[in-house]
């Protein structure tokens, strides 16, 4: 006979702190961060979103390598090579599919798998819901429009004749330019795919209808926007993703390519207007859908 | 004693359809069988005590606190397990389970400990790692039991908790109810299976057609003279066949109580079942006061 005893746990108090609905919304947070990155899920659902941050990453790399070229091969205008205004063009396309990913990844399983019945039975209200599902959109996208700048921002810095410090200080201007293109980028994409993720039951099916948009958008404006006829400037307004682009042309200076509305005689600022029009529609539609749902 | 559920003239429609009709109902602290056929009003009583649904008329309170203005503090309070479909099948149980305590306001370290012992507590120590959509009915159940209590709620909402279980799986299903008093929980768990609410409650409120018809306690024991029974189709030919071979018989839908004294009694349905081809679901001696009453009053109806 031994004195071997058998313990159960049972169930146990929990005393502990309650952050309400404070310590709910950043739960909401987090767990949207991990679920685009596929972080604490299989390993197939990670491929993707790292790939594309990977590939966004290389383009800064390709940057850097150019400049170092030059200086070797000495570029007389050193200017004229492609920098910080250019990279957004260069990985646009990834910046475009990781939030064609991200918002329905974030929207489109929690109304799908009917988890808002346990959700909204905490302390969690739709309101807070949403503004933790948004802040881990734009904490998680921002990460692929700034990673590329801050590694090309790093890598200049270290070409520069002038010295690491000296080049810091020398371009402090970027430290707002580029957060203010991204929050361009991220206002009018985002408004725009996180309305076609509140109605749409597939995450592939709404950022194929996102990227859909988009192209028909632009082949719109091109063909029908500048036909004389009346009221044909206002279709050049349809090619959404011009808008962000125009921003960031004025802010950085450049001009990278001909855009409708340009030709049609608008200017930044209805492109401005564009951006915050689509960002708060997309807010409104998407929070008066959940009061619905909820 | 303070009852955990109090409401006056709670009264709920969705236009033309009356969910709940001026229900004045106390529930007192310990195991409550909220009873009643689909449609009852049970689900929408649940989501009027969460706050989910403010009702058309009348006042509630949970746990002392007015559902209607004091709708966060309730739902930091209670727990709930919905009837349908509500776990995401990308996450483990250990995730899930940690987030919806994070959900409840616990910060995650707690929150992570709080579901590991949540889950070992119904019996998924082993699975909590694994992803939840590779789980069977039953250890989906048993997880959304889980995070109903994983915040430690003074009160837990189970909307059908052995619905779509096998007798195996709802037995334990039952048994894990049952302790959920004994750790000081106070519970309110709807079914419209009345041998499961026997099973487990000391109280039971009934609802039917959005009034209620009973809110006291359950009495033990039921008549030994009576056989419930439940067949899939053709009740009503059962019972007329039964009737005709001298028994005394109340139908009420596709359940039907026959009063006889000796074992003949189940032999004599078994035949008629059989012979109507009416396909035997379930077969009771012993029905309690709960059965014949829910039966009476919707044979009323």
């Amino acid at each position: 006979m031994t004195d071997d005893v058998i313990y159960d746990r049972g169930y146990r108090r929990y005393d502990g702190p309650r952050l309400g609905v404070t310590g709910a919304r950043r739960a909401v947070i987090r767990d949207g961060i991990r679920r685009v990155l596929g972080l604490r899920r299989k390993a197939r659902r990670k491929i993707l979103p790292w790939s594309l941050l990977a590939i966004a990453a290389m383009s800064a790399v390709v940057f850097v390598g150019l400049h170092f070229a030059s200086t070797r091969i000495g570029i007389e205008d050193p200017s004229l090579l492609p920098r910080y205004g250019e990279l957004f063009d260069f990985f646009s396309w990834v910046g475009i599919l990781f939030i064609a990913l991200a918002a329905p990844t974030l929207l489109v399983p929690d109304r799908t798998q009917g988890v808002f019945a346990v959700y909204f039975s905490r302390p969690l209200t739709v309101g807070a819901y949403l503004q933790g599902k948004l802040t881990a959109f734009i904490g998680v996208t921002a990460l692929i429009y700034l990673l590329p700048q801050v590694a090309l921002h790093i890598g200049l810095a270290f070409l520069s004749e002038d010295g690491f410090v000296q080049y810091l200080g020398a371009n402090l201007d970027v430290l707002w330019k580029v957060p203010l293109v991204t929050a361009a980028y991220l206002a009018l994409h985002g408004g725009l795919v996180t309305a076609i993720s509140s109605v749409v039951d597939r995450t592939g099916v709404a950022a194929a209808i996102f990227l859909g948009v988009l192209t028909a958008g632009g082949s719109i404006a091109s063909r029908i926007g500048l036909l004389d006829v009346p009221f044909a400037r206002w279709v050049t307004l349809l090619a959404l993703d011009q808008h962000p682009r125009i921003v960031r042309d004025r802010i950085f200076e450049i001009t990278t390519a001909d855009y409708p509305a340009v030709q049609a005689g608008f200017g930044v600022r209805t492109s401005v207007a564009a951006v915050l029009v689509v960002a708060a529609l997309g807010v409104w539609w998407v929070y008066h859908r959940y009061r619905k749902l909820a | 004693m303070q009852p955990v559920v109090a409401a006056r003239g709670l009264t709920h429609d969705y236009g033309p359809v009356v969910a709940l009709r001026d229900v004045d109902v106390e529930i007192p602290p310990g195991v409550t069988g909220l009873v009643g056929a689909n449609g009852a009003g049970k689900t929408t009583f649940f989501r009027i005590l969460l706050g989910l649904v403010h009702a058309t008329a009348g006042d509630v309170t949970v746990l002392d606190a007015d559902v209607r203005r004091q709708a966060g503090r309730v739902r930091g309070m209670v727990g709930y397990m919905p009837e349908g479909e509500c776990l995401p099948n990308d996450q483990t149980a250990a995730d899930f389970v940690a987030y919806t305590a994070e959900l409840a306001g616990l910060p995650p370290g707690d929150a992570k400990r709080r579901a590991s012992e949540t889950l070992f507590l119904v019996g998924l120590e082993e699975e909590r790692f694994r992803y939840l959509g590779d789980f069977s009915t039953g250890m989906r159940q048993r997880v959304k039991l889980a995070q109903a209590i994983v915040h430690d709620p003074a009160l837990v909402l189970l909307d059908e908790p052995a619905s779509g279980l096998d007798p195996d799986g709802r037995d334990q299903m039952l048994d894990l109810i049952g302790r959920l008093g004994g750790f000081g929980i106070n519970v309110i768990v709807s079914s419209h299976v009345l041998t499961d609410i026997e099973r487990t409650c000391d109280w039971v409120v009934m609802l039917d057609a959005g009034n209620l018809v009973r809110s006291g306690p359950l009495e033990a024991g039921g008549d030994l003279r009576t056989v419930t029974v439940e067949v899939l189709e053709h009740a009503d030919a059962v019972a007329e066949a039964l009737l005709r071979r001298g028994f005394d018989v109340t139908v009420a839908g596709h359940r039907f109580v026959v009063t006889g004294e000796d074992g003949s009694t189940e032999t004599a349905i078994v035949e008629e079942v059989a012979r109507a081809d009416a396909g035997l679901l379930r077969m009771v001696r012993g029905a309690t006061s709960l059965e014949e009453e829910f039966l009476s009053r919707a044979e009323r109806r």
